[in-house]
Order: C-alpha cells, then sequence, then structure tokens
C-alpha cells in the first residue's frame, strides 16, 4: 500500500476473512510475523537493536550519559523515550516534530520499561541530587508495515539488555551493565469487526476499529495497556486480549529476550 | 536474450534516431535513463522494473474515489496525479447532488483514460458500455512496471490465467487488477498473479507458471470447494451485466508495442475468444 | 579521543590505508517496503539509509511546478548515532547537509518528466563516523535508480582531505577532527562537479591534485553502485529459478 486511500472492496475482503477465522496473509488470529531481533548494530549508541516483524523495521539506540535528577527523585536515574515517525518509513508520515501518534507510541514504549521497573533506577544514582545516569531511548522507524507498537517495545527492551554504562567514559568508575530487573513485553490486538488478532498488519490496522497493547512482565503480571481507536470493547473481548497477550508475551520472551 | 540489465547512463547505441523510451540522446549517442532492461533490436528502449504509474491517453485503469465534489469525481490512480472524472463522462444524466448516491468515495471503476494534458491534468471517462463500476470480487494491486508481463505477448499470459482459474481478470494499466469468480477461485488466481509479479523477470516465464499452476491444482483438487456466488448488485449503470461481450472501445491504438501487443482491452476483458 | 601525534606512518594511515584508499564500502539496494526506492550503505563507519517517495503528489501544493517536479531532500541524523546523544530533530547543519545534497542530485534527474509533482529523497543516518553527507549522496541516488526514477547518471560522492599536510582520500573520524582541511565532492558519471565543499586550509595546487583523488574515489564508488543494483536484480532472478 503506498498513500493510496484503501478501497471499500478491499476492506470488506479483510472484514469477510476475519469472519471467516481467515487473514490476508495467511496467519492465525494469535500469530506474528516473523520476528527478528539483532542487537548491538549501532557502535556509537551504548546499546542497540534493530527489530524486523514482518515488514515492519525498526533500529533502537540508547544512549547514556550523566545529568542532573529531577528534584522529586534525586537519588534515581532518568529515562527518557523519544520515537520519531520519520517520512522515510511511511508516505503517510510526514516531516516535523513528532504528533500524536508517535508520542503515544513513545509513550507506552516507555510505560512498560518504566512501570515494570526493568531498569533499577537506583542504581543509576552517581550522587544523590547532583548527578545521575540519564537513559535515552530513541526508537527510529523505517519501514511501518504495522504494529510499530510491539517493534518498538521489543526494540527497545533487547536494547536494554545489551547496555552498557559508560562509566570509564566519563570518570565514574569501570562500565557495567545496566542494571536490568525485568522484562517487559507489549503485544497488541486488533478489533476487526468482531475478531480480535495479534500483531495487525498495516491493512488490519487500517480496517481495524481499535488497538489495544498489553504490557506484561516476567511474572506474567500487567506493567502497562493503552487502547488506540475509537471502537469500543466488551468486558468479555478485554478479559480474553488480556489473556492471551500475557501468554504470548510469554512465548516471545522465552524466543527472543532471555537475558 | 537480446536483453541486458543496464543503470542510468549506461551507454546503449550510437544509433539516436531509433532511441524510444526509457533512453536520452547525449553527443550523438544513446544512453540508458532507467533501471531496467534495454532492447537494442529495431527500437532502442529501456523497460524500468519499477516506478510510479504516469498515465496516457487510452489506457485502461482501476480508478478509487478519494473525493466527490460539484461535478467532479477525484480519483487516485496510483500515480502522482489524480484522476478527474467530470459529471458528463458518467454514462447516463444524473445530478450534481446525486453523485456520490453513484459513486461514493473508497469505490472503484474500471475507466478509460480519455485525455492527459501537458501539464498532466487527467481526464477519466466512463463513456464506454464495458466500462463500470466494480462492486464484487477483490481488486489486488502489483508494481505497474510488471503489468505487460502479467499480460503476456498478444495476451498470452492472461488467457492462461483465466482458463485455469474459471475468474475473470482484468489488468489495470495503472497495475490494480479486478478478479471475479468464486472465492477459492479468486485465491487460485491471486496467487499466480503475484507469482508472475515476482519472477516477471525470469526467463520462460510462461512455462514456469504453467507449471506452476498444474502443481498447484494436483494439490488443491483434494481441497473442500467454497461454493459462495459473488452477489451482484445491478446499478443503474448502463452496461452489460458482466464485461464477457465487448465491442472496441473508439480510441486511438497506440503504437504497437513488443510486450503491450494491440487488442489488449479485448483480451482483458475476456472476449471468449 | 586526542588529536593522534602523526596521521601518517611509513606511507600508512592510522586505520592501516594508503593515502588514496578508500573505506570498506557495502551497498545494498531495495531494503525498504513502503519506500519507492531504497538503498543502505556502510561506508567506514558510516550506516546510512536513503528513501526516496514519488514521483508523487505535492504537499503543500504551492510548492508545486507547472512543468517540472520539484525534488526534496531531508537529511537527519539519528540521536544515538554520534557519540554524545544528538537532540532530534533539524538544525542548521542538518538543513545546509540537505540542501547542497539536493542540488548534487537534481542535475541529473529528468524532472520535466513529471510535471508538478515531487520527488522525496529522505536520509537517516544511523551511525556517523565522518562523511555522512558523501554517504547520504551514494546511498540517495542507488535508492533514486531503484525507485525507476529517470536519470542522466548516478551520482558518486567521497570526501578528500589534509592531515600532515599530505592529502588523503576518504577521512575518517579522527582525520576529520583533527586534520588540516575537509572537502566532500560528488560527481556524476561522466566527472560533472555536482557538489563541493571545503573548509581548511589548501594551496591551489593541493586543491587540484585533492579534486583529481576525489573524482577517482567517486569512480571506483560509482562501480560498487552499478555492481549493487546489478546483484539486486541477479539475486531475484537467481533465487527464483533454484527454488
Amino acid at each position: 500500500m503506498s498513500n493510496e486511500i484503501m478501497s471499500e472492496l478491499r476492506k470488506d475482503y479483510i472484514y469477510n476473512l476475519a469472519i471467516k477465522e481467515e487473514r490476508v496473509d495467511g496467519r492465525g488470529f494469535k500469530d506474528y510475523r516473523e520476528l527478528v531481533i539483532e542487537t548491538g548494530i549501532i557502535n556509537k549508541a551504548e546499546g542497540s537493536a534493530r527489530v524486523r516483524l514482518g515488514k515492519t523495521e525498526v533500529v533502537v539506540g540508547v544512549k547514556i550519559q550523566p545529568g542532573t535528577p529531577f528534584p522529586d527523585t534525586p537519588d534515581k536515574g532518568v529515562i527518557i523515550t523519544s520515537l520519531e515517525l520519520i517520512p522515510l518509513a511511511s508516505p503517510e508520515f510526514e516531516s516535523g516534530p513528532p504528533r500524536e501518534d508517535a508520542i503515544e507510541l513513545a509513550r507506552v514504549v516507555d510505560r512498560g520499561i518504566r512501570e515494570s521497573g526493568s531498569i533499577d533506577l537506583s542504581k543509576l544514582c552517581v550522587e544523590a541530587g547532583e548527578k545521575v545516569w540519564m537513559v535515552f531511548i530513541d526508537v527510529h522507524v523505517l519501514d511501518d508495515g504495522g504494529n510499530i507498537m510491539d517493534a518498538a517495545s521489543l526494540g527497545a527492551i533487547a536494547a536494554l539488555l545489551t547496555a552498557k554504562l559508560p562509566a570509564e567514559r566519563y570518570g565514574l568508575g569501570t562500565d557495567a551493565d545496566l542494571p536490568m530487573r525485568d522484562v517487559p513485553v507489549a503485544v497488541t490486538a486488533a478489533l476487526i469487526g468482531g475478531a480480535i488478532v495479534l500483531d495487525p498488519s498495516i491493512e488490519e490496522e487500517a480496517v481495524a476499529g481499535t488497538r489495544m497493547t498489553v504490557i506484561s512482565n516476567q511474572e506474567g503480571a500487567l506493567s502497562g495497556m493503552q487502547k488506540s481507536g475509537t471502537a469500543p470493547l466488551t468486558t468479555e473481548q478485554m478479559n480474553y486480549i488480556v489473556d492471551i497477550a500475557i501468554e504470548k508475551a510469554k512465548e516471545i520472551r522465552e524466543k527472543f529476550l532471555e537475558i | 536474450m537480446d536483453k541486458k540489465i543496464v543503470i542510468p547512463g549506461d551507454f546503449l547505441s550510437d544509433d539516436v534516431k531509433n532511441a524510444t523510451d526509457g533512453t536520452y540522446v547525449e553527443d550523438g549517442k544513446v544512453f540508458a535513463a532507467v533501471y531496467g532492461l534495454a532492447s537494442l533490436k529495431n527500437q532502442i528502449r529501456v523497460v524500468p522494473l519499477s516506478g510510479k504509474y504516469i498515465p496516457k491517453r487510452g489506457d485502461m485503469v482501476i480508478a478509487t474515489v478519494s473525493e466527490v465534489t460539484f461535478s467532479n469525481w477525484i480519483t487516485d490512480i496510483r500515480s502522482p496525479y489524480d484522476g478527474l472524472l467530470h459529471i458528463s463522462e458518467f454514462p447516463k444524466r444524473i445530478e450534481n447532488d446525486d453523485m456520490a448516491k453513484h459513486i461514493n468515495v473508497g469505490e472503484s471503476v474500471m475507466a478509460l483514460i480519455k485525455d492527459v494534458d501537458p501539464i498532466m491534468k487527467v481526464e477519466l471517462t466512463l463513456n464506454d458500455r464495458r466500462l463500470r463500476r466494480i462492486d464484487e470480487g477483490r481488486i489486488i494491486q502489483v508494481a505497474p512496471s510488471k503489468v505487460p508481463r502479467l499480460i503476456g505477448r498478444n495476451g498470452s499470459m492472461i488467457t492462461l490465467l483465466k482458463n485455469n482459474t474459471n475468474c475473470n481478470v482484468f489488468v489495470g494499466q495503472n497495475g490494480r487488477i479486478w478478479i471475479t469468480g468464486k472465492e477459492r477461485d479468486m485465491d487460485f488466481a491471486e496467487k499466480i498473479i503475484f507469482k508472475i509479479e515476482n519472477e516477471s523477470h525470469v526467463s520462460g516465464l510462461t512455462e514456469r507458471i504453467n507449471r506452476f499452476i498444474k502443481e498447484e491444482k494436483g494439490e488443491s483438487a483434494r481441497e473442500p470447494e467454497y461454493e459462495q456466488e459473488p452477489e451482484i448488485e445491478e446499478e443503474d449503470i448502463e452496461t452489460d451485466k458482466t464485461v464477457e461481450k465487448t465491442e472496441d472501445i473508439p480510441v486511438e491504438e497506440e503504437t504497437q508495442e513488443e510486450d503491450a501487443p494491440e487488442g489488449i482491452l479485448d483480451e482483458l476483458l475476456g472476449d471468449g475468444k | 579521543m586526542s588529536k593522534p601525534e602523526k596521521f601518517i606512518e611509513d606511507g600508512i594511515r592510522l586505520d592501516g590505508r594508503k593515502f588514496d584508499e578508500l573505506r570498506p564500502i557495502k551497498f545494498e539496494v531495495g531494503v525498504l517496503n513502503r519506500a519507492d526506492g531504497s538503498c543502505y550503505l556502510e561506508m567506514g563507519g558510516n550506516k546510512v539509509v536513503a528513501a526516496v517517495y514519488g514521483p508523487r503528489e505535492v504537499h503543500p501544493r504551492h510548492m508545486q511546478k507547472s512543468t517540472t517536479a520539484i525534488v526534496r531532500y531531508k537529511y537527519n541524523m539519528a540521536s544515538f548515532s554520534v557519540e554524545d546523544r544528538k537532540r532530534p530533530g533539524p538544525d542548521r547543519r542538518s538543513s545546509e547537509v540537505s540542501k547542497v545534497s539536493r542540488q548534487a542530485l537534481e542535475p541529473v534527474i529528468f524532472v520535466e518528466k513529471y510535471p508538478r509533482s515531487a520527488i522525496d529523497i529522505f536520509v537517516e543516518v544511523l551511525q556517523a563516523d565522518a562523511g555522512t553527507r558523501a554517504a547520504g549522496i551514494n546511498a540517495a541516488s542507488v535508492a533514486l535508480a531503484d525507485a525507476g526514477i529517470p536519470m542522466k547518471s548516478l551520482v558518486s560522492a567521497c570526501a578528500v582531505g589534509k592531515v600532515d599536510d599530505t592529502l588523503v582520500l576518504d577521512l575518517n573520524k579522527d582525520e576529520d577532527n583533527y586534520g588540516q582541511a575537509d572537502m566532500p565532492v560528488a560527481v556524476t558519471q561522466n566527472g560533472n562537479i555536482t557538489l563541493l565543499q571545503m573548509d581548511g586550509h589548501l594551496t591551489s595546487d593541493e586543491f587540484k591534485i585533492g579534486l583529481e583523488m576525489a573524482k577517482k574515489g567517486c569512480a571506483d564508488i560509482y562501480q560498487m553502485q552499478k555492481a549493487a543494483l546489478m546483484a539486486k536484480f541477479s539475486k531475484s532472478a537467481e533465487a527464483e529459478s533454484n527454488e
């Protein structure tokens, strides 16, 4: 698809397939597209990962440098997550400062990392009130084939898991791994008609009434959630999504992200 | 093979007189202007391996309505330029207020490019019995640069496709393809079309596709068959019920091209030859 | 990193290259799905991705030209591409690089073929290691061909510079940071210059010799660009006939 409007005929086709429990690319409703995660691809970054999820591709770089803590958390490190939907990645993305879609994506990625306590921020304090480690997570989307959310979240956690504190460079001791405690995994479901499918492709996103992202941690508890889109979900649908998302997150974590 | 892969700037020939599409002439020499397959016999040209659809007068395309204005349907034809369908080009007289009732945003039509002016204003028409709104079946997309291979010499590929799938298949020059038939047959047709698209530059394509069809048929014969007739909603568009019966469209035939022979339209529309 | 005492010893540079040798270069064509044409390039430690969209409709409309396509070029550095994190978004440097890069490519594009349209080129620097603008132009030129855009020829670019009073081809990071001069050059296939910038100190003789060195480097890069485009074609053809 390029930046052309999707024909009604195509939309109907996708809906009708969903009714028959089928998807355009032949996947089952709970199947992810092929997932490839590579780490350590950017040597200027303290941690990095490239994620290919079907036709979606993102590169995540983690930069770590000393800075001043926030006044309300003087003894904790800082996480700052940014994501840009650059026009290289899709004919629909425009130049300029991030708009609400990009900001939402960045905030949800951030939420999973932060709320799962995946980074032990108290260990990122150099001198309380004065100097802490700042962890910048920058997500660069290169190809939008749908479900940027999951690709970005996976990229962020994979990059963090391989990141090093560049202490020597700043005369702050010896380099060390980032103090990681948990591995949150985001799983996104899309509602197409009455059907719930995981890892929506770009075409499925275009017809989906709503998307639901569920981020769960190693224990299988929830760390963050986001409903994005206008179609309402029933309680039954919501509960079902949570169940399959946690199950799927476990599967992905075991296969791709064991420390 | 007399074709070779070239990139922009490659020297092709000194025969300036026969330089055609995909080439340019400088200092009395012919060079490739695009990345593609060069053919040097008779006419010198380069068929690009990729690129956008650039509308030409007389092309049949599938257009999807993006906006309905006071007297025009503005359509997307997968090109840098919108296709304009004026109310007067609708096969019968309708009121301006009713335009959206006849063709609404998101709906597609088989249309003919009536005219393209020097600044690329593209005018479409539905004023031909074979042209119509598309209400059933599927529309799929291939790279516009692959359309000639999909049609084949004298429409041979498309005939092969139709005969083996029981589907009716119309290939728009803009790389949109309309398929009608039974669900399972359309699945099969789609599969073959994407196979052709992916292998369009491999030699012996027709033979490969033939073999592919045979293999696939051997397998799929065991699968259960969906019996699902597409709903045909007959609108008041003045057209034949199907696109089977056709007459020549009164447009200028293009200069004959190797891969896009004359009579394509008839082949495409399945006049049952 | 501080300034090395010597950049060249026994005719060999610190990274082991001869004075007129390019860094290792790797092109890959057609790496993105959404873009109409794309190219990934590693040139030394640089990692860049170029994407081409178009010809396509121009937004905003008032930028349209009635008789030709407009060419737009956006060079952007990922915030993690450099040692100290770069703030996301455009800055004065990237604006300038975008402008000169666009003008390096514009003269080879047959813009008159596509009135009222836009040809958009996006270059993302994922990892920067001196010479990113040249890398960007090299990748963008291949991405344009991959998108099927009609052109007179590819454009190839590399820098020449001066360290230890010696001219060297394709500066690395230290040579760039601490050297005496830096001169990025882009040329068409027949050697016409479409980009030239210089900063530092060069005599007019050094300039003339340096320009020839850069052109020689560009000619080598041109062969690699061509080979990459050929490889894309034969790769897909092979994969299919071997199935």
